[in-house]
């Protein structure tokens, strides 16, 4: 199997699906002529022309909206937010329509939409270049939310979510795009969707992410056993919205201890309704408070160097979390 | 006289090949007068049931502007899609929708087409392809847009009428709408019925132009302005937008003079409006000025008007009596239709929420 960084492995599913299925097209800005800001879809335009992977106006409503359509029609559009900081013009679009457009019709209207939109910070992008609002649309039932942590994932999980028939926001985040490579089949495969993953088990912790902290929360796990000899079991939720909230649950019931790791703001974020969950249906089985390690709750994550280390979750603070629940 | 059906049917399947010059024939203006009586005669109903307490909820009443959504909607085929407005309820009959599943609607009841979810102005049915309209102005135009791209993506001749009011201007997404349908050369009508009030703010705080039409050249696409209360101008100037949208010859922008004569809802009493303005609107009535022109052309029988009224009163009835014996939906059908839940969520919703509503009765 060849080694593949996460932007390759999204190349790659988003060119498997549209030679699979003519109905499969892009659309979003400078994702033609261009290949991309990040180069996602490099090359794609040449291979399948200007009809089937569309340069759109400057405008994200539309670019939402006219997949909604389109999609309501047979069509399996793949739209690109740019950055997940632009796409508050499209709210409407995705919480108005894609979102309420199964239920609103009691399902005789469907809406196959895949929304990828490239979020997180870590890169001095500042205030509207690093954004991870993934919270917003978790809170919208009738969406998928995914976010991959690792290129087998993206692969396979971009490969799901086309071919599932109800919208999926699909969260890549920016900072993964070239800074990890992993083997990944070359042909055809698909990762459920819906469904968390053990990445790494463990017996005396569990640590549950998604995206980027969730390589930030390996590295952390990898250091617990090495300096204290601590097993930490890491879940990556890879779908944030619906929960899997068996896998969650099983883990708790072994390990009794949970930290919860994500960069979107700690109020309502993930964090949040997972704690709630646990609380819920899992009390009897802690042994010690549940802690998040989050971004604070400020209104946007800002550029200079030592304010986004401030702000963005890290190895050190995933470490510190960790040993304060252990002792407990 | 021979009596003509209520509503002569049209071939479906006819090649689009409207000559907008010649003069229209007989059946043709009967349709379109019948058409618009069948769409008064519905929402003047409609809000006979509301003033009675019959539905809970509320209703967006056009009456006034039939001229407009008759003219603009007539004579579509079965692929073509309508994307309505929330105050667009009587296009439903244009596209054959069937008057027992809009009363199911308007009663909330389970043989609605969305099975009871969605409120009265807001009525989709799939299998006509007529988009759910939402209250989030504009919107059904973007949306509409999006299906004429899959349309000309799929290389099919169907083609997409949207319907507005002048508010929906203001807004990003109707910009956006003809911005890209410009672009692409969309098989879309946008129909903008300027009533001239968009609930209780006069169009001229809307724009600053007179006829919204102008706006059509910016994006690069043809724009129309029309007596909204002409049915026949409004047939016309849509037939042939229509027909080079099925051609591949763009989109059209149409503006339609007109105005409603009741208020924005049932519960609106529209006292921002003079009295002047509204009796100087009533003496355009669309279907008055359309009996004139049938009696002018010698299409007119007073008989043939009360057998199409007769006709209607009876099929609405029926429709009123099928609706109102439609069952509600159980309570718990508020968890189906969500492709999100497991079937652990759904189980889990259901306790939490079943004893809560069966306490209330």
């Amino acid at each position: 199997m060849p080694l593949m960084t996460y932007i390759d492995a999204i190349t790659s599913a988003l060119r498997e699906e549209m030679v699979r299925d003519e109905q499969v097209y892009i659309i979003g800005e400078d994702v033609g002529a261009m290949g991309g800001v990040f180069k996602a879809t490099k090359g794609l335009q040449e291979e399948f022309g200007s009809d089937r992977v569309i340069d759109s106006p400057l405008a994200e409503g539309i670019i939402i909206s006219s997949s909604i359509g389109a999609a309501m029609a047979g069509m399996r559009p793949v739209s690109e937010i740019q950055f997940a900081d632009f796409i508050a013009p499209a709210m409407d679009s995705i919480a108005e329509q894609a979102a309420k457009l199964r239920y609103r019709s009691a399902g005789t209207q469907t809406c196959p939409l895949t929304v990828r939109v490239c979020y997180g910070g870590g890169v001095g992008g500042g205030l509207y270049h690093s954004q991870t609002n993934t919270s917003w649309f978790i809170h919208t039932p009738g969406l998928m939310v995914v976010a991959p942590s690792s290129p087998y994932d993206a692969k396979g999980l971009l490969k799901a979510g086309i071919r599932n028939d109800d919208p999926v926001l699909f969260f890549e985040h920016k900072k993964l795009y070239r800074s990890i490579k992993e083997e990944v089949p070359a042909g055809d495969y698909t990762v459920p969707l819906m469904k968390a993953d053990v990445k790494r088990k463990g017996s005396d912790i569990t640590a549950i992410s998604y995206g980027y902290t969730l390589q930030l929360t390996l590295q952390a796990a990898e250091k617990m056993r090495t300096e204290h000899g601590v097993e930490v079991e890491v879940i990556d939720l890879r779908t944030l919205a619906p929960l899997d909230k068996d896998t969650l649950l099983e883990s708790v019931a072994r390990t009794s201890r949970v930290v919860v790791v994500h960069e979107d703001n700690r109020t309502l974020g993930i964090g949040a309704e997972v704690s709630a969950i646990i609380a819920e249906e899992a009390f009897d089985c802690l042994d010690a408070p549940i802690a998040r390690v989050t971004a604070p709750d400020i209104p946007a994550i800002p550029a200079s160097p030592p304010l986004e280390k401030f702000y963005m979750p890290s190895v050190e603070k995933i470490l510190a979390a960790l040993e304060r629940t252990l002792d407990y | 006289m021979t009596r003509p059906p209520s509503i002569p049917s049209t071939d479906d399947e006819r090649a689009p090949t409207f000559d907008s010059h010649a003069p229209l024939d007989e059946p043709t203006l009967r349709r379109l007068y019948s058409y618009m009586l069948k769409c008064r005669t519905v929402e003047e109903r409609i809000r006979l049931l509301f003033r009675q307490g019959r539905f809970s909820g509320n209703y967006f009443a056009a009456v006034g502007q039939e001229a407009t959504e008759v003219g603009a909607t007539m004579d579509l085929l079965p692929g073509d899609t309508i994307a309505p407005s929330h105050r667009n309820f009587v296009t439903h009959i244009m596209k054959g929708t069937p008057l027992k599943l809009m009363f199911a609607h308007i009663f909330l009841r389970k043989d609605s087409p969305d099975q009871g979810r969605c409120a009265q102005a807001h009525c989709g049915y799939a299998p006509l392809n007529i988009i759910t309209p939402a209250s989030t102005i504009a919107a059904q135009l973007a949306i509409g847009t999006g299906v004429a791209l899959a349309n000309k993506m799929q290389q099919k001749t169907s083609v997409v009428v949207a319907l507005s009011g002048e508010g929906s201007t203001s807004l990003g997404l109707w910009h956006e709408s003809l911005n890209f349908a410009g672009v692409h050369r969309l098989p879309i009508v946008f129909i903008l019925e300027n009533n001239l009030w968009a609930e209780s703010v006069p169009a001229r705080l809307q724009s600053a132009v007179e006829d919204f039409s102008t706006k059509a050249p910016a994006y690069g696409i043809r724009g129309v302005t029309v007596d909204g209360n002409d049915v026949i101008a409004v047939y016309r100037v849509s037939q042939e937008a229509i027909r080079r949208a099925r051609s591949g010859d763009g989109p059209t922008l149409i503006e339609c003079k007109t105005y409603r004569w009741y208020g924005h809802s049932e519960i609106d009493p529209a006292k921002y409006r003079t009295v002047e303005e509204l009796e100087y609107w009533k003496s355009r009535d669309p279907i008055a000025a359309m009996e004139r022109y049938l009696q002018e052309r010698g299409f007119w029988a007073e008989s043939w008007k009360q057998e199409l009224l007769a006709d209607f009163d009876k099929e609405i009835d029926e429709a009123i009596e099928f609706a109102e014996k439609s069952p509600y939906p159980e309570p718990e059908e508020a968890l189906d239709h969500v492709f999100s839940f497991s079937i652990r969520d759904r189980e889990l919703h259901r306790r939490v929420w079943a004893p809560q509503i069966s306490s209330v009765g």
